[in-house]
């Protein structure tokens, strides 16, 4: 089986460059949380009472609930994003060129990376909103056997999602800006901090642009408001529908970048 | 010393123009203006204007968008200056220039503040455009005290000059400029009263808060800009910014005389 073996060696080169010092686990661990408990306080100006404007939208007495389920998906997402930006390291140090002459599927290693990447980069998280949820008591409002559901749900939905980002900095030159320009309306928008049904028309435009707006509407419905897999059928729609075209435009993008380099000799597409 | 201040203003200026990672800038800029933007949707969109009842008493102003946006303003502006002044030898050490620039009988100081003052035209440039979107967004103008503002601004600069030595130290000795920076960056969002007051935050971590400048920086920034207070109702907020300098900066200027030496010895010796 070639196309496992390319992943699983991708995924132990990945480990092996990723943790070769402890310092990792700052940007693994201590940022997340960092991230989590800053954006927790940020909304404590606001009246967060009942008679708050958003009390319609869910109870402000579970906003940790919210904020830690948010976080979650967040965390899944953008630790991908940090490990694709580290892939365009591979291309400036000529190793992408050695990997490219293998028979390796290329899909296989774009795959690859993202997986490896992301259950290292998550399941410290995990654990801490495991133990958050102990401490601020929000455990019994979880419904556990939905929980299998959604996490192959988040998983498949970010591997994909990284996937394509890896695509998309391997071949441009400073992909970085991207990430500059889209990570923080992503961190807003997707519903992470507050309800999307609490925006604007347009801001719930903007939500439906990133992957993980459905992915966390899909959380939430599941484990935390106890909704059945049916109620939830039309976000779930809308996630296979654009994870479909991440896949292909990973596809498209990834057979393009390689015509592109067996013509020119180089590796930069945009 | 002076000669030195000229050649390394001279030529950061010339690498600027030719080759600055213009995303950088960009970026920075974004950060301000991101930060204001999505507090402002917040605030009207999502709350219609209402905030908790302690907000009034922690930040001394009801101004939930001039306190923000004054604070992002800020943390942008120490975020830049820091990375400017902290990243100086350890560039030169990736580029391959430390070795010469330490062959030279140059001052040092006298090349910080070159890395400083040329960095300064980026900063202000930052500045100004975050203010501006700033004032689009509910930033107040009508009560600043031009003179309080700019005495607060000149010690503020002063006392993040001295932390970005000691940055630059831990910097040089880990060898690493991106876990480094952006661990402080993110502490300092957190308790530096940027966002929100720092009373909201448990006691036990406030002196984290008390000893970065961005705390007393944008405290007394708020007084004189936005409620147009005069220098001596931010006394206590100058007196700990002075007193943040007379600390750092002997650290930072020791730190980075035995770095200097450390990186020497393990990677040209």
């Amino acid at each position: 089986m070639n196309w496992i073996n390319g992943m699983w060696a991708e995924m132990v080169k990945s480990h092996q460059h990723n943790f070769h010092s402890k310092m990792i686990y700052l940007s693994l661990f201590f940022w997340p949380v960092l991230l989590f408990i800053t954006s927790y306080f940020a909304l404590k100006p606001f009246d967060l009472g009942s008679t708050s404007p958003i009390a319609e939208f869910f109870d402000p007495d579970d906003l940790m609930l919210f904020l830690l389920t948010g976080y979650l998906g967040y965390i899944f997402f953008w630790s991908l994003v940090q490990s694709a930006w580290q892939t365009s390291y591979e291309r400036q140090t000529g190793t992408l060129e050695l990997i490219f002459l293998t028979p390796v599927s290329r899909l296989a290693f774009v795959y690859g990376r993202a997986a490896g990447n992301l259950f290292e980069a998550v399941w410290l998280f995990s654990v801490f909103t495991v133990l958050m949820l102990v401490i601020v008591g929000g455990m019994q409002s979880i419904v556990w056997s939905a929980l299998p559901l959604a996490f192959v749900i988040l998983i498949v939905s970010a591997v994909i999602w990284g996937g394509f980002l890896n695509v998309v900095f391997l071949f441009s030159r400073d992909a970085s800006f991207l990430f500059t320009i889209l990570e923080e309306p992503m961190e807003f928008f997707a519903g992470i901090r507050l309800p999307v049904a609490a925006f604007p028309v347009w801001g719930k435009v903007i939500a439906y642009i990133f992957p993980l707006t459905f992915v966390l509407e899909m959380i939430r419905g599941l484990v935390v408001e106890g909704k059945s897999f049916t109620e939830l059928l039309s976000p779930f729609a809308w996630l296979v529908g654009i994870l479909s075209l991440l896949f292909l435009l990973t596809i498209i993008l990834l057979n393009k970048a390689e015509k592109n380099a067996k013509e020119t000799g180089n590796m930069v597409l945009f | 010393m002076w000669l030195t201040f000229r050649a390394t203003f001279i030529r950061n200026l010339i690498t600027m123009k030719r080759a600055y990672p213009w995303s950088f800038f960009i970026g920075h800029i974004l950060n301000g203006v991101y930060l204001t933007l999505f507090a402002y949707l917040t605030y009207h969109y999502v709350f219609d204007g209402s905030l908790d009842s302690r907000f009034q008493q922690y930040a001394d102003t009801g101004n939930y968008l001039s306190y923000v946006i004054s604070g992002a303003l800020l943390y942008t502006f120490s975020v830049s200056l820091l990375m400017i002044v902290s990243r100086a030898i350890i560039s030169e050490l990736r580029e391959g220039t430390l070795e010469a620039l330490l062959l030279t009988p140059s001052s040092r100081k006298g090349y910080f503040l070159g890395y400083l003052s040329q960095g300064f035209m980026r900063l202000s440039l930052e500045f100004v455009i975050v203010l501006i979107i700033g004032g689009f967004f509910g930033l107040t103008f009508s009560n600043v005290n031009i003179i309080g503002t700019l005495v607060v601004l000149l010690v503020f600069i002063v006392s993040l000059f001295a932390q970005a030595l000691v940055l630059g130290g831990f910097m040089l000795y880990f060898r690493d400029t991106y876990l480094t920076q952006n661990t402080l960056f993110m502490v300092m969002g957190l308790v530096c009263s940027v966002t929100f007051p720092i009373e909201y935050l448990p006691n036990q971590i406030h002196w984290i808060g008390q000893i970065m400048p961005l705390t007393h920086g944008t405290d007394a920034f708020r007084q004189v800009f936005i409620e147009g207070a005069s220098l001596s109702t931010v006394g206590t907020s100058l007196i700990w910014l002075l007193g943040l300098i007379a600390i750092y900066f002997p650290i930072g200027t020791i730190m980075m005389q035995k770095m200097e030496r450390h990186v020497l010895e393990k990677h040209f010796g």
